[in-house]
């Protein structure tokens, strides 16, 4: 099986990253901190789809002159940009929420939070 | 030569976000994260996907990062 | 305690996930069936078919366009959430003021932002318009003059760069990507009868690469004007 995970080494470094993103997001108090690693997971995941799609020796699909095959797929790419800019959205939102809650609470940790209700 | 280049890459993302995780100073781990984000964009562009990349690069070591700071200046800097 | 716990649940959890990757096809191989699916005919027909040379501009904008159409509209809708929430919000429930921000940048990034700023315009003009034929694309230029807005911003003052722009036109600007698309897909039942459908003759290439081409001057004007009233609004409100 360890060969077969230095085949995939991609594959187990996006999933070494969603843990440590999923680490970040259960185990700190800052909501702040707790986003940042929201943000490591959505890139780990990024970063799975991806490499899915990639072929040994591939070129970007892109048809021009000095285009030859393999290339690499352009479905999993698509589907990432997509992904990037809906992670973006986000991101935005919820980083103002997170200046809503401070104005109106004074601290953005979760323990302080729950104790105020 | 190329396989060198790809385990350097995977560690350099493993140990920006374990900095992530450990930095206490929240502008610092911004900037860490900053970092992670362009060492993906590295990535890809090596795996043969220009326009992920770029998008990557433009709206994550770009946007989300200044965003990310404008959030920490308006609240706390420092997690406890 | 609670750390060592969790890092321990995590550890285990991480053994079937690795487990699970390592069985999947060897990263890399021709044959697998992400390859000789849909891709294959992608990357095939994708030139003639939908118009573009670079296929993920071809998958995004044609075969796959309403995934785009949505995407846009999420961003917008984030805009207004994001709006909503700062503009609205009654200044007697906010207790703590904003920490100082006067501070100015100093005079030699003053100066190189506003030496580099057309040239910077023109690279993220030159994205949008070559998304068809090289890698980039609407969105990627959009993200780009949305940065440059931002540093203008930061030098220039958010009322200043707000103010070259004339007041009726923000929204306009602002909702130019879904409202491209829309554009579109009437124009797409109009030649076809499907909602955003390109006609597939073989003569009316021409027809095909210019709707991509406004569709992408439409995502990358909206994707700038809302990166750029993300940035004016959060920061100042």
């Amino acid at each position: 099986m360890l060969e077969a995970l230095w085949h995939n080494l991609d594959y187990a470094a996006s999933v070494v990253l969603f843990l440590i993103g999923l680490y970040i997001v259960i185990a700190k108090n800052n909501l702040i901190k707790k986003f940042l690693g929201l943000n490591i997971m959505e890139t780990a995941v990024f970063s799975f789809i991806v490499a899915l799609g990639v072929v040994d020796g591939g070129d970007a699909p892109i048809m021009g002159q000095g285009a030859h095959p393999p290339f690499t797929s352009p479905v999993p790419q698509a589907l990432i940009l997509t992904g990037i800019v809906v992670a973006v959205s986000t991101t935005a939102l919820a980083l103002t929420l997170i200046i809503r809650i401070y104005q109106l609470n004074g601290t953005v940790e979760a323990d302080e939070l729950r104790e105020m209700e | 030569m190329s396989t060198a280049f790809d385990i350097t890459l995977l560690l350099l993302l493993i140990a920006t976000a374990l900095a992530v995780a450990r930095l206490k100073d929240l502008l610092a781990a911004a900037v860490v994260f900053s970092t992670y984000s362009l060492v993906m964009c590295l990535l890809w562009l090596h795996r043969g996907a220009p326009d992920v990349a770029m998008t990557e690069a433009a709206v994550g070591a770009g946007v989300t990062t200044v965003l990310f700071l404008i959030a920490i200046g308006r609240t706390t800097r420092r997690e406890k | 305690m609670k750390k060592a716990l969790v890092t321990s649940l995590l550890i285990i959890a991480a053994i079937p996930m690795l487990i699970a990757v390592a069985a999947l096809p060897r990263h890399g191989a021709l044959d697998t069936p992400v390859q000789t699916g849909i891709s294959a005919h992608y990357l095939e027909f994708g030139v003639e078919e939908a118009g573009a040379e670079n296929i993920v501009t071809d998958v995004i904008l044609n075969y796959r366009g309403f995934d785009t159409e949505f995407e846009v509209t999420v961003i917008f809708t984030s805009l207004a959430a994001v709006l909503a929430l700062l503009l609205g919000a009654s200044t007697a429930g906010a207790t703590l003021s904003r920490p100082g921000s006067g501070v100015r940048p100093s005079v030699v990034v003053r100066f190189v932002v506003r030496l580099l700023a057309p040239f910077t315009a023109m690279f993220a003009i030159y994205v949008i318009l070559n998304g068809h034929v090289s890698p980039g694309g609407g969105f990627q230029g959009g993200a780009v003059l949305g940065a440059l807005f931002i540093t203008l911003t930061v030098v220039l003052g958010g009322a200043r760069v707000a103010g070259a722009f004339p007041e009726a036109s923000r929204r306009w600007l602002q909702i130019a990507a879904p409202l491209t698309f829309a554009v579109a897909g009437v124009a797409g039942v109009l030649l076809t009868g499907f909602y955003l459908g390109y006609p597939t003759e073989v003569g009316l290439h021409w027809l095909r690469t210019f709707m991509i081409i406004a569709i992408e001057i439409g995502i990358g004007v909206g994707g700038a004007a809302i990166i750029a009233t993300l940035f004016i609004v959060m920061e100042a409100e």
